[in-house]
């Protein structure tokens, strides 16, 4: 445990957002980041429905999945900007930068979201088939453009698979108000979180989508529960202290959990019927949406096994080069995320054209992978330049 | 404040449905099978009786096999609202319509209201265009729950028959769902896979289909099988246009004939294997 505190605490906060400048060389690989590179592979895969690797992914083991790893982690990113002493943010410079980055994110979800039009539109042309124009809610762009523009603009129309940077954008933007109360008082930020997060799960309350009729595929107001809880638990200070002085009693609770899960996962009559569960529903149910409990303690439970596996399988040299890897991902992970989400839907427009065989799922793995690490590589290069 | 629905109008849609020669055949699948003739159904059903209309008209048999809507049943027989959660893709969405009010689910409403005077129905729209079973599967939880509709309409399998999602995933998908749902005795109903020239010969969309309808058949669940009955109507009735320009979404007729096709399987599903205890419809 104190080996992976001290791995965090050497670490300069500048490494840890993306798109940083100034990254020497040395040992840039770190904990964050090499999990942040896992989630960024799983959600490649986990977004190529059907791919064969998807059966090897974190959500085949229990009842969260890469989405929630991600979140979470991104609470740590926020943490680490918010204590820099190298940033100085007062007040009005921290409303500045972290709601310029929530731009920033929203300029790549637009960038991201016209470059999957164009995709779906140059498959459906080369393919010959209009069909491809209906998928994943992109018919309503294709078939009543005027209000869907409208819509992608406001991000109230969302691509489906391309609905977690909308989530990003909403987490950033409430960022500041999360790093005034960590500041001002910090005992609150788990209580009003946990509130706003029941109150939502209580109402049922949820964004809606326009023009298409619908709700959020990610709940904000749900799912900063999980990004505030990454922020809280990234600092040995506080709940984060707590969490790392009773770590081993976290992890006998998280193993039966965890098992828990894994059955569950495989287990018909898994969940409670939705019809079934007492008021208010949304405690009771399996949901993604709503980051329903089920969801948010087997992450929190997965996380507290995994804490620290980094640090002890780092001292294996045959661990270096994938760990290396990932982290390299993970470093620049909105960078790789853009892309990312794009490789995956040329993966599913390969999967639809080509014929059914390991071998296409085998290419689409390899050739995303690789992609995903030169834009990283790129990323990198590109700063240092 | 609660009105008695007037159920009169449907037992004799479904006398004359059970009645009508043509019904009562069961056309083979096998491609030798000749044309069914059609015609007869047409004048021995007034109107106001059958929801088919002519430009729609299909054996009931073809539609669907009846299974038992016990929930369906107890809330008409109480005179209350009927709240329909139609989930699924672009079909349910209504790619290809005119007009929202030309996609399925509306036109349904209007059938079902049309068929019982005085009923409330209320259908809720949660189409997303292109979605596979496994994120509709999600969405369909939270919206159950939230929703709390009387009966679940799920449009289901062409995005992952083309997809090429494992044939025994999707079917687990689907029937972990459907169980879940049927534990509260929630009544679902399975509308398949859209009709397409393009994919009839297609090994995988064929076994997408088949898969369905087994679990349909295992789960003792309504299926509408959308594919057969609107290949019937192409055979048939091949000068009518019911496809949209990108030949593969229906059209305004299109999604008239899919919601035709699914009022009758629901509407003739009421009148089969009740549950034990609850009485019949009273004349």
């Amino acid at each position: 445990m104190s080996g992976e505190n001290s791995t965090r605490q050497k670490l300069p906060s500048s490494r840890i957002l993306p798109n940083e400048a100034g990254r020497g060389s040395g040992r840039l690989s770190n904990e964050i980041d090499f999990w942040r590179g896992v989630a960024l592979v799983m959600i490649f895969i986990n977004h190529v429905p059907g791919i064969w690797f998807e059966n090897w992914t974190t959500r085949n083991i229990g009842t969260s999945d890469s989405a929630e790893l991600f979140v979470f982690l991104a609470g740590f990113s926020l943490r680490y900007l918010a204590d820099s002493r190298t940033e100085n943010l007062t007040t009005p410079r921290l409303f500045m930068r972290l709601e310029g980055r929530a731009f920033t994110i929203y300029a790549a979800h637009i960038l991201t979201t016209v470059l999957a039009l164009a995709l779906l539109a140059t498959a459906a042309v080369l393919l010959q088939t209009n069909l491809i124009l209906t998928w994943h809610n992109a018919q309503a762009f294709f078939q009543d453009p005027a209000p869907t523009i409208i819509g992608i603009a406001a991000v109230s129309h969302h691509l489906g698979y391309f609905d977690i940077l909308p989530l990003y954008i909403a987490l950033m933007s409430m960022a500041p108000f999360i790093v005034l109360l960590h500041r001002h008082a910090p005992q609150l930020l788990i209580p009003v979180s946990l509130a706003i997060w029941a109150a939502t799960l209580t109402a049922g309350f949820n964004l809606p989508t326009w023009p298409v009729e619908n709700r959020w595929f990610f709940n904000p107001l749900a799912w900063q529960l999980c990004f505030v809880t990454g922020f809280v638990l990234t600092k040995p200070t506080g709940l984060g202290a707590w969490a790392r002085k009773h770590l081993l009693a976290l992890r006998l609770i998280a193993i039966p959990i965890l098992i828990a899960g894994f059955f569950a996962k495989y287990n018909e009559l898994r969940w409670p019927s939705p019809l079934e569960v007492p008021w208010p529903e949304m405690f009771f149910v399996y949901n993604k949406t709503f980051l329903s409990p089920l969801r948010f303690i087997h992450m929190l439970a997965l996380a507290a096994l995994i804490t620290g596996v980094f640090a002890w399988a780092y001292r294996f040299r045959v661990f270096a080069l994938p760990g290396d890897y990932l982290c390299l991902l993970g470093r620049n992970s909105l960078n790789v995320f853009c892309p990312g989400s794009i490789l995956s839907l040329t993966g599913q427009v390969v999967r639809f054209a080509a014929p059914d065989s390991i071998f296409v799922d085998i290419a689409v793995l390899l050739t995303g992978i690789f992609l995903m690490s030169a834009v990283a590589w790129a990323s990198e290069w590109r700063s240092r330049i | 404040m609660s009105k008695r629905v007037n159920i009169h109008g449907l037992w004799v849609a479904a006398l004359l449905a059970c009645s009508s020669p043509v019904l009562a055949q069961s056309p083979g699948t096998s491609p030798g099978t000749p044309p069914v003739v059609v015609e007869p159904i047409v004048p021995a059903t007034p109107p106001s009786a059958s929801v088919l209309s002519v430009q729609c008209a299909v054996p009931v048999a073809q539609i669907s096999t009846p299974a038992p809507l016990a929930r369906m049943i107890a809330q008409l027989e109480s005179g209350r609202a009927l709240r329909i959660l139609a989930i699924g893709s672009s079909s349910t969405w209504g790619v290809g319509a005119s007009a929202y009010r030309r996609n399925y689910p509306s036109q349904l409403e209007r059938i079902l209201e049309k068929t019982w005077k005085g009923l409330e129905v209320e259908i809720i729209n949660r189409g997303v265009s292109g979605e596979l079973a496994a994120t509709t599967a999600s969405r369909l939880i939270s919206e159950a729950a939230l929703v709390r509709p009387d009966l679940i309409l799920w449009q289901l399998g062409t995005n992952d028959a083309l997809a090429r999602i494992p044939i025994n995933q999707f079917a687990e998908t689907v029937r972990s769902t459907v169980r879940l749902l049927r534990k509260s005795n929630m009544d679902v109903v399975l509308v398949g896979l859209q009709y397409t020239p393009r994919y009839a010969r297609d090994e995988h969309y064929k076994a997408v289909r088949m898969k369905l309808q087994s679990i349909a058949a295992e789960e003792n669940l309504l299926y509408v099988r959308r594919f057969q009955a609107m290949e019937f109507i192409a055979r048939t009735q091949s000068n009518q246009q019911m496809m949209a320009e990108d030949n593969f979404h229906l059209n305004d007729l299109g999604y008239q004939c899919m919601a035709e096709h699914i009022a009758q399987a629901v509407i003739g599903s009421l009148f089969v294997r009740r549950p034990r205890g609850t009485p019949g419809p009273r004349t």
